[in-house]
């Protein structure tokens, strides 16, 4: 059992590698296809043409596209992404991976939250609409989620942001993850709601929690759509099982039943919620705009509009990365709920 | 929806909201025609009236007769006028022209691409299939958003580049269900049948195999259609989406996101609105699609 689990996970590492590899081979040739002039978007549009040529060398776009695609993978003379590098940025000048690194826990921070909140609305509401399927109830859950799964996010950030912050006055302003006269905490994690615990200042872990409040809502709101639906409709699956009919017969108190049944509910649940985070990776782009977070879909916004190619393919990289990883742990978890799934 | 609950109960609870959802995709249709010229304001023009807000219930009878009997010096602004003075109303209009025309391109683009492709691929099990399908599997995991943005930033804000963009991200899902179906379809008797009476390959795959297939693509519309509306609209607001002028409901919102926390929140809330309900009647259809012609 043990070496078929390495052997899995070995297999499905090798195969994400390729995958990876594909998926940045195509991005690179991809964006130098497309006609954007990055020079001149670097140097302005009335730079001499000497200026010109100094930056595309310095960029290293005069060599020919192969060689360049040679050095971004690392076998050219500079260290490339086989050395662990993905380049400098064209806009900064500092490493990408830093920069990433810098973005990326705010976008993990935001949507692991926006997930907890959505499961905790999702679970009992969704529960409660499998226990009388078809029934008054399950109705208007139903036409919930079919809506909140299909609503432009961005514009219900807006509308919380007039209702909570202008009128109300129970938002703070949505300029930031703290308010701009706080300093920020060391950023020892990059997560400011563990950053300020460990700087020791929970007034200012109650205002960083304060300004997550509203983007939180905006992603667990979306989010509930389609968590609701798959929580519903496993748990109608599993409440019609053998199991549960057996449990009911025997005599088991129903909340011990339901809660079997909850468990054989969530397990197929697994692959649609690791699906779903990736996807939010990127997705909560338009929340983090919103409320100028400065995650990483941000990041990759600013990126692409100012055509900084390494930015670009380094994002891109680490997110469907960080996607892969979080389909395979959940496979993973998936198989450790439920004994029937095989490797 | 599901296969479990009983057919009859499925019926009525999407009945009335299946009506609900034929209502707003008959109403954004007939917008995407006429609604350029039935609006009281030229959609692409300013007035000289910046950020007045619409009018109180208690106002607008009398902005309307005002208007219609002569007395009134212009037309009312129904939804007020946004900080460049350009009328909310007539441009929430007039933009399911733009809104719904690219997302119907960019899902006719990759259905057509989808389909055509799936077909072969489920049809003709070979090498070459067989790497189309890797090729297709790394395109769908590329983050959506970022590689629509990527595509339309650096190959330029026009519609066409908008449409082609959207529809490279959705032709990976069409190619996916179309082969699993038609791969399904080929180990049916029929196929055989067809075989044995001497059809051609090619006539069994476009005649037979394939009006048999469509279906799951045909369901999966409706709802890419509702997505690409909100694509489309979330490219507008990070400004790597049509280019203003254009009545688009995603730059309305995003010209206005920066007046809201001054309290203005008109030129944002009404094509939000319009969004918020284009994307759930496509949403509704699509469910109810899938509930009578699916077999999930």
């Amino acid at each position: 059992m043990h070496a078929m689990l390495t052997r899995y996970v070995l297999k499905r590492f090798a195969v994400g590698l390729v995958q990876l590899f594909g998926l940045t081979v195509a991005v690179f040739f991809l964006i130098r296809l497309l006609p954007a002039d990055p020079v001149s978007r670097l140097v302005g549009m009335n730079a001499s043409a000497e200026a010109y040529a100094q930056a595309a060398h310095k960029l290293g776009l005069d060599r020919p596209v192969l060689t360049q695609l040679l050095g971004y993978l690392g076998l050219g003379e500079e260290p490339g992404l086989l050395q662990g590098s993905l380049g400098d940025s064209w806009v900064t000048g500092s490493t990408v991976a830093s920069e990433i690194v810098q973005h990326l826990p705010v976008t993990l921070e935001l949507i692991t939250l926006g997930f907890l909140v959505a499961f905790a609305i999702a679970v009992p509401v969704g529960m409660v609409s499998a226990l009388n399927p078809g029934g008054k109830t399950d109705k208007g859950v139903f036409v919930y989620s079919l809506f909140a799964g299909s609503q432009p996010e961005f514009w219900w950030g807006l509308l919380l942001v007039y209702v909570f912050f202008y009128q109300l006055g129970w938002a703070p302003p949505p300029l930031g993850r703290l308010s701009p006269m706080t300093t920020p905490p060391v950023a020892y994690t990059g997560f400011i709601l563990i950053d300020t615990l460990l700087a020791g200042s929970p007034a200012k872990f109650v205002e960083a929690l304060h300004h997550l409040m509203l983007p939180v809502l905006v992603l667990a709101f979306i989010l509930s759509g389609p968590i609701i639906k798959m929580v519903r409709q496993n748990m109608v699956r599993a409440l019609r099982s053998d199991f549960v009919l057996y449990g009911n017969a025997a005599g088991l108190p129903r909340k011990t039943v339901a809660r079997y049944a909850l468990r054989a509910a969530m397990a197929p649940s697994m692959t649609l919620i690791g699906i779903l985070y990736g996807f939010m990776l990127s997705g909560a782009v338009l929340v983090e705009i919103v409320f100028s977070l400065g995650g990483i879909g941000q990041y990759a916004v600013r990126a692409v509009l100012a055509f900084d190619y390494p930015a670009i393919q380094g994002v891109i990289l680490v997110i469907t990365a960080i996607s892969l990883i979080v389909y395979l742990a959940l496979d993973l978890i998936h198989a450790a709920i439920d004994p029937r799934v095989a490797y | 929806m599901t296969a479990i609950d009983a057919p009859e109960l499925e019926r009525k609870r999407t009945d009335w909201l299946f009506r609900i959802g034929v209502f707003i995709v008959a109403v954004v249709t007939i917008l995407a025609v006429i609604g350029p010229f039935i609006g009281p304001y030229d959609p692409t023009l300013t007035t000289p009236r910046v950020a007045v807000p619409p009018p109180t219930l208690f106002e607008l009878p009398g902005a309307v007769t005002g208007w219609l009997s002569g007395s009134a010096t212009h037309a009312p602004h129904f939804m007020g006028t946004d900080v460049n003075g350009y009328d909310v109303f007539s441009r929430v209009i007039a933009a399911p022209r733009t809104d719904l025309m690219i997302a119907l391109l960019a899902n006719g683009l990759s259905l057509f691409l989808g389909v055509l492709l799936g077909l072969v691929a489920g049809y003709y099990r070979n090498f070459a299939t067989e790497l189309l399908m890797r090729v297709s599997d790394v395109m769908q995991s590329f983050p959506v958003f970022i590689s629509a943005m990527v595509l339309v930033a650096l190959a330029g804000r026009s519609t066409t580049n908008i449409i082609i963009a959207l529809a490279f991200v959705y032709t990976p899902i069409y190619i996916r269900l179309t082969r699993s179906e038609v791969m399904s379809q080929t180990s049916r008797g029929f196929v055989e049948a067809s075989r044995a009476m001497g059809a051609s390959e090619l006539s069994i795959a476009l005649r037979h195999v394939l009006p048999n297939s469509l279906t799951p693509a045909l369901i999966q519309s409706s709802v890419t259609i509702g997505f690409a509306i909100l694509l489309t609209a979330g490219l507008s607001f990070v400004g790597a989406g049509v280019r203003p002028p254009t009545p688009e409901w995603g730059l309305m919102i995003s010209t206005g996101a920066n007046q809201i926390i001054l309290g203005e929140w008109w030129p944002s809330v009404f094509p939000g609105i319009a969004i918020s309900l284009t994307v759930f009647g496509f949403a509704i259809l699509g469910n109810a699609l899938e509930g009578r012609y699916g077999d999930g």
